[in-house]
């Protein structure tokens, strides 16, 4: 009994983690555009991507 | 013929502008597309070009032309920590490529921190330091390539909408994992039920799956709470109604159950929840979309007008003003290709104004000091000031834009197909659930005991997949129309418009371009052929900034033209035509007016047959060549290439088609014969159009009105289905329900089939969704329902429903 209630929590505790994720990739905008990061990714040339003023 | 290497546009060799760089030889068909080359090699980004690809060639703007108007960007500006943050739309990105250039050219203007251009909305987001750049400068980067950028203004009620969406995405993905986690704990009961379960674990096992439930219910389902406490308070049993009556019925039944030993429903009462916010998740994003991107269409519309003060020193200056400030009495001055933006009378200067999208007049209309000028047409050519007369609501436009709203508050809501449904299944399952719980009674069950069998009648009543039918197959239907280049707003228009019986369609812009193309040459010289006549009056009007002029200048440069010859002594004579000498020959081209002016005759036969084209609608030039009459030039708004095939494909559809155009009634009939249309409204303002369909409408049919400008703008708010082209006003675009983007008559009737097909794929998805909850309804009434057999009616006719709206696909 003791195990199944530990593993019921265990379980319980790794589902909000996940779900805390995704709340956070929700409220970070990570919905705004799905488009993007298909083409993003074959970008090789990340030089000047969140280059520093006077970079 | 050479292509360009930049717009990708073909163009006669002789114009070519060419550029040896280090990569070889490369031509372009101005030095506009030559800068912007140059400035994509020299940032080092040729990669743009092996990357691109462009489905249509040409520019969004002619380069170098656009005059970034960086006033109208102040409202998209806001302080971010020191630094100033922009959003710009950037008009002409048709690739990924674009988004590409876009990005690195502004990364590497000097001041700018960050650049990130939205792929689905080609939004670009700009961070610069006020201090190292300024706003001219980022957005004349943009222009510099070759792209527009415009205001990226978000209405008020999209930021709502997109707030509401993010909302649904956050509740939905709770409901999704809790609704997980519980299914581990009800297959362990279910498991329980068949292979024996310890009662201390069975009670683990259901106060976990309670506390997983009370969440999904009155967290998740918030929304659905508040609908049906909205809805009931108005005695109206609509979808949200039924969602909480059977997930709030499963809930309950499940913690009674908890104490009297029985079988619980929880993962029911979640998976109801979970699938529905689903559906309505899935329906706000494909909404928002097509609305965003009609809005963004309409927004590209200027919305400043440029004062002309006078000055201390008693000269004229121009101020940049938005619309809403200018007062009646004001100046303001309108150069060629501007929309005139308010009413007024013409002051100073003389041009030629398209009023087709206020009118429907299909001809430009001559305007000289003293004429009266209508907010919302386009200058052709020609610099005037307007002294304002009308502002606000008493403009022509706002005149317009009040029918619209009221076309669009008169009519009706239309109810989706599911929510008819429910309106009548939800007292039905109310009415059983009391009749089982009395039949029960009457049998001699206890008072609790017959009340739950009621209860678990209404759990295995609520198809969970009903709040999936019509979402799942909206948002399929809305993807592949805008993959099509069609905007849907959403599902109800997909609805109406799949029950289309009638089509009425606007004639200027609509079944016609929009523009005049020359139609014919008739050569009265046996001496000089079709193209010699042409050439030589290509020629003479090449100077001129007339529409009728630029017709004949565009079809003298079709493809293996001879060069135009060179013409001298040009001279405009207003309101008649146009004279110059070309290689020594005195040549002249303009209406009757001109040649008589001019002492020329025209032969008595020539004479009649221009006469019978000008009363068909079209505009005829004469031209003389040496005080002789040569040739007839025939300039009218043609209909469109697609037309045809499109009308035919719409009577294939078995639709009624009616023309209603603000244009003269021989335009109309002529181009209603040509088409094979039956019914022709001619000479129709803005309101007697709506009449029509009005009318129309009240005799049962269902129409779907077509068309792109102001005047068609209460039509479509009227009409069951609105359709706008994709080059229509802003007004327009708003008002209708859907857009063809690609401004191709064609995807008219693809529309319309599409609806069809959705429409009866959503007939056929409601029915499964109620199929399998109905076939269970027996087993409740009898009291022998199990959980399992619940989960399984949802699982299956979930299935079901997301693999019928999968046919959708096939119907192209």
């Amino acid at each position: 009994m003791w195990t199944l209630g530990f593993l019921v929590i265990l379980s319980l505790a790794l589902g909000i983690g996940a779900w805390l994720l995704f709340v956070w990739s929700v409220k970070s905008g990570q919905y705004e555009d799905p488009e993007g990061p298909k083409y993003r990714m074959l970008d090789d040339d990340d030089d000047d991507e969140g280059r520093k003023p006077g970079g | 013929m050479l292509r360009c290497d930049h717009c990708l546009l073909e163009f006669p060799e002789r114009e070519a502008v060419r550029d040896a760089g280090p990569g070889g030889e490369k031509v372009f068909c101005c030095a506009g597309c030559r800068g912007i080359y140059r400035l994509i090699v020299e940032e080092g980004l040729q990669r743009f070009y092996s990357g691109r690809d462009w489905k249509e060639p040409g520019l969004p703007v002619a380069p170098g032309s656009a005059r970034v108007d960086a006033a109208s960007f102040q409202g998209a500006v806001r302080d971010a920590d020191r630094l100033r943050e922009l959003d710009v739309y950037v008009d002409g990105i048709r690739c990924a490529s674009c988004v590409w250039l876009n990005e690195r050219l502004l990364a590497r203007t000097p001041g700018v921190t960050f650049a990130r251009v939205n792929y689905a909305t080609h939004r670009a987001r700009v961070r610069f330091d006020p201090e190292r750049t300024s706003l001219e400068t980022v957005l004349g980067r943009i222009a510099a390539a070759g792209y527009a950028p415009k205001p990226y203004s978000e209405a008020e009620g999209y930021a709502a909408r997109r707030a509401e969406a993010r909302d649904l995405l956050v509740r939905f993905g709770t409901a999704a994992f809790l609704s997980s986690q519980l299914m581990i704990y009800s297959v362990a009961l279910y498991a329980g039920t068949f292979q024996g379960i310890d009662p201390s674990t069975r009670r683990l096992m259901e106060w976990v799956a309670l506390s997983l439930a009370l969440p999904v219910f009155f967290y998740s389902g918030a929304p659905f709470l508040t609908g049906a406490a909205r809805g009931l308070r108005r005695l109206r049993f609509d979808m949200d109604a039924l969602i909480v009556l059977g997930s709030g019925a499963a809930l309950g039944y499940s913690a009674w159950a908890m104490a009297a030993g029985r079988e619980v429903y929880f993962d029911t009462a979640a998976m109801i929840v979970t699938l529905v916010l689903l559906g309505r998740y899935v329906e706000a994003r494909a909404k928002g979309r097509a609305s965003e991107a009609v809005s963004r269409l309409a927004a590209l519309v200027p919305r400043v007008a440029r004062l002309v003060v006078r000055g201390a020193d008693g000269r004229d200056e121009r101020r940049t003003v938005p619309v809403a400030e200018a007062r009646p009495g004001d100046r303001l001055e309108v150069v060629p290709g501007e929309r005139v933006p308010l009413d007024g009378a013409v002051e100073s200067g003389a041009s030629e104004v398209d009023e087709s999208l206020v009118t429907g007049e299909s001809r430009p209309v001559a305007k000289g000091p003293g004429a009266a000028v209508v907010g919302g047409s386009v200058n052709l050519h020609g610099s005037f000031v307007l002294r304002v007369t009308r502002v606000g609501k008493e403009t022509v436009l706002a005149g317009i834009i009040r029918a619209v709203e009221e076309a669009q508050a008169a009519k009706p809501r239309i109810q989706a197909l599911a929510d008819r449904v429910v309106g009548v299944f939800v007292p039905a399952v109310l009415l059983l659930a009391a009749a089982t719980v009395a039949f029960h009674l009457a049998r001699g069950a206890t008072g609790p005991g017959a009340l739950m069998i009621g209860v678990s009648v209404v759990v295995i009543a609520c198809p969970c997949s009903l709040g999936l039918a019509t979402p799942i197959a909206v948002l399929l239907a809305t993807g592949m129309a805008s993959a099509r280049g069609i905007l849907v707003k959403g599902g109800d228009v997909l609805e109406e418009a799949g029950r289309a019986t009638d089509v009425v369609l606007d004639k200027t812009g609509t079944l016609t371009c929009g523009r005049p193309v020359l139609r014919e040459v008739v050569a009265l010289d046996p001496a000089l052929s079709r193209d010699g006549a042409l050439a030589l009056a290509a020629a003479v009007e090449r100077r001129s900034e007339h529409a009728f002029g630029k017709a004949v200048v565009e079809a003298a440069r079709s493809p293996g033209a001879a060069p135009l010859p060179e013409a001298e002594g040009f001279r405009a004579v207003p309101g008649r035509g146009v004279l110059a000498t070309v290689a020594g020959a005195r040549v002249a081209a303009g209406n009757r007016a001109l040649l008589a002016g001019l002492g020329v005759p025209v032969p008595g036969e020539a004479g009649a047959r221009a006469r019978r084209y000008e009363e068909a609608g079209d505009t005829v030039a004469r031209l003389a060549m040496d005080g002789r009459a040569v040739a007839l030039l025939v300039v009218s708004d043609v209909v469109r290439d697609e037309a045809p095939e499109a009308l035919r494909a719409l009577r294939d559809l078995g639709l009624g088609l009616a023309v209603a155009s603000g244009d003269n009634r021989a335009t109309t009939e002529s181009v209603a014969a040509r088409l094979g249309i039956p019914r022709a409204l001619s000479e129709a303002a803005p309101a007697r159009k709506r009449e029509i369909v009005a009318e129309m409408q009240a005799s049962g049919r269902r129409v779907v009105a077509v068309g792109d400008g102001v005047n068609d703008a209460p039509l479509l708010a009227e009409a069951s289905v609105g359709v706008a082209m994709g080059r229509g006003t802003d007004v327009t675009l708003e008002s209708a329900g859907a857009v063809l983007v690609r401004d191709d008559l064609r995807l008219l009737p693809d529309l319309l089939r599409l609806a069809r097909r959705t429409r009866s794929v959503i007939r056929q998805n409601v029915f499964w969704a109620f199929f399998y909850n109905a076939v269970a309804i027996p087993l409740a009434m009898a009291g022998l329902l199990h959980p399992i057999v619940a989960a399984a009616a949802m699982a299956a006719s979930s299935l079901f429903v997301v693999g019928n709206s999968l046919r959708i696909r096939r119907v192209w």
